[in-house]
């Protein structure tokens, strides 16, 4: 894996900036939560902290700091759960009644045990956890793959439903994000330094996407009345 | 017949706060029948609501106008569900 030793600098830079732009992210996607106290919609914040935790690990280990060899999947599994939280949220987003709430919820707590559980076994120990997480890479990246395919297609049937230009942005976000998904697979597999590129360009442009909805949604609206 | 999506209280104090805004005019008192059919609640029910509206100081006592404090937290409100709708998000 030729890439994951190149430009070490660069990609520690390219890292810190997409975990700040995570973390502008999760102020306004705590938003609805805090609105409507709703438990499935905690899963917005948390995976956007999620995903800048995964990055700013990957900034770590690229930084002179380095990472010890027994936590190198740490960025992975915590992508990943940033995933799955995105996802649940998309799934129990409009179950209404008081039982899918409930299970809505129930799936958010299960998913944070399932974490912290698997955070305890890789402390304690480190050896079992090193070598069982590195095998389970590669499907982790498929679990991400699924889950971003699932919300894309979510999103895009939502908009397809309520047809709104406003609307159309976020499933791309979410397309983006699958598409740098895959590249890294491909990356994964046979170490194509194109593959590689594609996939921390793609991944900005989600972001980027991401930032954009949220900044019209709460700073111009608030600069169009202040025209008027 | 079309099924009307079950809202929780919250989502109630939004509409009815929009609805409150729209029909409101300064020093007007808004009329609660005009409300109650936009709403879609029984009226003793939207009594209530406006009882508890006038208790967390969202709207006037007299007028049944947006407050200073309830023009803000619609104002939230209306910014927080447009983002849901731009997420993909119902609620």
């Amino acid at each position: 894996m030729f890439a994951t030793s190149m430009y070490p600098t660069e990609r520690m830079i390219v890292e810190i900036v997409a975990t700040i732009l995570c973390l502008i992210l999760v102020k306004f996607m705590i938003k609805p939560y805090k609105l409507t106290r709703e438990g499935t919609l905690l899963g917005l914040p948390l995976g956007f902290a999620f995903l800048g935790i995964s990055y700013a690990l990957a900034a770590i280990s690229y930084s002179p700091l380095g990472f010890p060899q027994e936590f190198i999947w740490l960025p992975f599994l915590t992508r990943s759960f940033a995933f799955v939280f995105l996802a649940t949220t998309y799934l129990f987003s409009n179950r209404k009644s008081k039982n899918g709430q409930l299970l809505g919820e129930l799936t958010i707590s299960l998913l944070v045990i399932g974490l912290a559980i698997l955070l305890l076994i890789a402390f304690v120990a480190p050896e079992f956890a090193f070598n069982g997480y590195s095998n389970a890479n590669v499907y982790l990246r498929f679990v991400n793959l699924i889950c971003l395919s699932y919300i894309a297609i979510y999103t895009l049937r939502s908009h397809v439903r309520n047809p709104d230009p406003t609307t159309i942005w976020i499933p791309f976000g979410f397309i983006f994000l699958a598409i740098s998904q895959y590249s890294l697979l491909f990356w994964y597999i046979d170490s194509s330094f194109s593959a590689f590129i594609g996939s921390l360009v793609t991944r900005f442009v989600g972001l980027a996407i991401f930032l954009f909805v949220s900044y019209r949604t709460f700073y111009r609206s608030d600069e169009k009345k202040g025209l008027k | 017949m079309k099924k009307i999506p079950r809202r929780d209280k919250l989502k109630i104090y939004g509409d009815l706060l929009s609805v409150l805004k729209s029909e409101g005019n300064e020093g007007e008192r808004v009329i609660l029948t005009r409300v109650q059919v936009q709403i879609n609640v029984p009226f003793d029910r939207l009594k209530n609501y406006i009882t508890e509206l006038r208790e967390l100081d969202l709207i006037e006592d007299e007028t049944l106008n947006l407050t200073k404090k309830g023009k803000q937290y619609i104002m939230e409100y209306e910014k927080v569900i447009e983002f849901m709708k731009r997420m993909g998000l119902t609620y």
